[in-house]
């Protein structure tokens, strides 16, 4: 028996208003209440998401890799990676600050790419069982993407706090404008992908 | 079609629970929080957007903080934390700052205080249906809260060579994180749609 879900009943949800119409023949449905396009499933959903989760794979190296802030004092200049951040944080003796960046900035942005891409392969494949997993998985995912934009304000505010007038200056490096990239490349991602597309044909 | 509701996350059809939903509504297949029917009130709505445009302009304009270093102070608002990027040739990320923390606020204030507003007054508003999915979007790229912690993430930094004191303005985005969180639950979309459905 096929699931009672509003594709195989002809009817659509406004994914804006979660107001339920019925299918019409119209070229492009519109929500009768608050106008936004009405589509059974989002569209170009695997292939957007595909784009933009490899995209943020990419990057992902770059952001790792380049420094993200640069630190000059009247001695020397050091260039500080994220993950040499999380260092200098725990050397202040903040660890729970310095667990807290890496968490942000460097698992969460993994976790969101691997988990995305897991959840993407399923839906693409239409696999059945631990359906309900999924769901969770990318509800988690949708969850905490935003947070990973810690790291980017941060910078933000050192580097404006430190200038040049005082003995030391923070300078931005190209690594927080990759980085930046994957925080909006999978946070768009993710929101471009339907969810409902791992419960089809269930 | 008010009898049945379909989930968001897996499209299941199934009937909304009886009104006075206090507790939260999950789908009976996957799990999702389904849209609550709650009984927000107008005025309160109204009452909670005229704080949030309080706390947004005092936070914009007092320093989130200030920084002593050698002497030399320096303050920085919300709108240079985002310039200092630019002016470091960072364009790209000063947008995005900008836009998370300053316009996507600004913006849902505004929106809000027109729908609500025209609702209270019981008034057509003109552009009621672009202006509510804007508000909706906007709400999405809002990061006021992970702005928080990166202010304090960036002091905790400072702290090692310079002393630091928050500013007026953190506190004030504190509470406008709260606010606008407290807006987001009681003008959601169900509700809204149902405070004009019932006023026309």
């Amino acid at each position: 028996m096929r699931a009672p879900t509003g594709k195989n009943l002809g009817l659509l949800l406004c994914l804006e208003c979660q107001q339920v119409a019925r299918a019409r023949q119209a070229a492009n449905p519109r929500c009768p209440r608050c106008h936004a396009p009405l589509h059974v499933r989002k569209p170009h959903s695997l292939a957007l998401t595909a784009t933009l989760l490899v995209l943020a794979a990419v990057l992902y190296i770059p952001a790792n890799l380049l420094p993200v802030m640069y630190t000059r004092t009247l001695l020397d200049e050091e260039s500080d990676t994220i993950m040499s951040g999380v260092l200098v944080l725990l050397q202040a003796g903040s660890w729970p600050i310095a667990l807290l960046v890496f968490v942000a900035s460097i698992v969460v942005p993994l976790l969101k790419i691997i988990a995305l891409a897991v959840v993407w392969y399923a839906a693409w494949r239409g696999l059945p069982g631990r359906r309900l997993q999924r769901s969770e998985l990318y509800r988690l995912v949708e969850f905490i993407g935003r947070w990973s934009m810690l790291d980017v304000y941060a910078i933000s505010l050192l580097a404006t706090l430190v200038q040049i007038q005082s003995f030391a200056s923070i300078g931005v490096g190209w690594g927080a404008l990759a980085f930046g990239s994957v925080v909006v490349l999978t946070l768009v991602a993710a929101r471009t992908f339907d969810e409902r597309l791992l419960w089809d044909e269930a | 079609m008010a009898s049945i509701i379909l989930c968001p996350a897996c499209d299941l059809v199934q009937r909304p629970a009886p009104p006075p939903q206090t507790a939260r509504v999950r789908c009976a297949r996957c799990r999702a929080l389904l849209p609550r029917h709650q009984q927000a009130r107008l005025d309160w709505a109204m009452a909670l957007t005229v704080c949030a445009l309080v706390f947004f302009v005092l936070g914009n304009t007092y320093p989130l903080v200030i920084v002593n270093m050698n002497g030399v102070n320096r303050e920085a608002t919300l709108v240079d934390a985002a310039l200092g990027l630019s002016q470091q040739g960072f364009w790209v990320l000063c947008w995005l700052v900008l836009l998370t923390t300053v316009l996507a606020p600004l913006l849902q204030i505004g929106a809000l205080l027109y729908l609500l507003a025209m609702l209270y007054f019981g008034r057509m508003a003109p552009g009621q249906r672009v202006i509510f999915r804007i508000l909706t979007v906007v709400r999405s790229w809002t990061f006021v809260e992970v702005f928080m912690l990166g202010a304090v993430v960036a002091l905790v930094r400072l702290a090692a060579f310079a002393r630091v004191l928050p500013g007026i303005a953190l506190v004030c985005c504190g509470l406008l994180m709260m606010t606008l969180a407290a807006l987001s639950n009681m003008t959601s979309p169900s509700q809204f749609w149902r405070w004009v459905e019932r006023r026309t």
